[in-house]
């Protein structure tokens, strides 16, 4: 897992209203959390 | 985690979630759970590859880890945490890490009023209702079938054409279902940055 401390990789993702969405469009104005879950249909 | 929104955006938090799912599963899912504002990212194609970045895919399996990572203004990751696939997260304490870093206060949600047309047995239609359920728009947003309401096929054409689904927001009228979907997550979730 990525260490803390230490740059995050960007990426870009469609979301579920079918925006693309990368990580790098947050920077200088909010902080990410990020949720990974195993699969829909399970608790997140 | 819904619930807590408010809270991280005062955190100046935006929340992400994320698994290799596609986004129409995601869409149907986010609906049966009552509905989900924020964003969840299919990481779809190629599969786990943002997740795989972070080290949380498990390759073995073909999901992604039950993992949380936090990522600061300046894109550096300040917290990350796995609490394993069948595990639980402590949305509380990720809710105290996010306001122990802080940040200018988010927007809240924005307000849209209209009508949006549709059609059974039509995927575009489910697509846009599954938006409606997701954004928390059922108070404001009317949704009419026109194959069961012969006065809301009418009310359809006399917004120009017979074609569903169609979103109308005061003199506008939308009808395809991305424009629809986009739309109303643009006014009512907009994204910050």
């Amino acid at each position: 897992m990525i260490t803390p401390g230490t740059p995050a990789p960007d990426f870009r993702l469609t979301d579920h209203f079918g925006r693309s969405v990368s990580l790098a469009q947050f920077r200088g104005t909010c902080n990410v959390l990020l949720l990974f879950y195993p699969l829909d249909w399970t608790p997140t | 985690m819904e619930a807590l929104l408010d809270r991280f955006r005062a955190a100046g938090t935006q929340v992400l979630g994320a698994s290799v799912d596609s986004v129409y599963c995601h869409a149907n899912w986010a609906s049966s759970l009552g509905g989900i504002s924020f964003p969840l990212l299919a990481d779809f194609q190629p599969k786990g590859a943002a997740a795989q970045s972070l080290g949380l895919y498990l390759a073995d399996k073909g999901i992604t880890d039950r993992a949380t990572v936090l990522i600061d203004r300046e894109g550096i990751v300040r917290y990350a945490h796995s609490v394993g696939p069948g595990g639980r997260r402590d949305i509380a304490a990720l809710a105290a890490e996010c306001e122990r870093i802080g940040g200018p206060v988010l927007p809240g949600p924005g307000t849209v009023a209209g009508t949006l047309f549709v059609k059974s047995k039509c995927g575009p239609s489910r697509a846009a209702r599954l938006a409606v359920d997701n954004l928390h728009l059922a108070a404001t947003i009317t949704v009419r079938n026109v194959n069961d309401d012969p006065a809301a096929r009418a009310d359809l054409a006399g917004h120009g054409k017979d074609q569903a689904p169609c979103l109308v927001v005061g003199t506008k009228a939308l009808y395809e279902s991305a424009e629809i979907i986009g739309e109303l997550a643009r006014r009512t979730a907009p994204l910050p940055g």
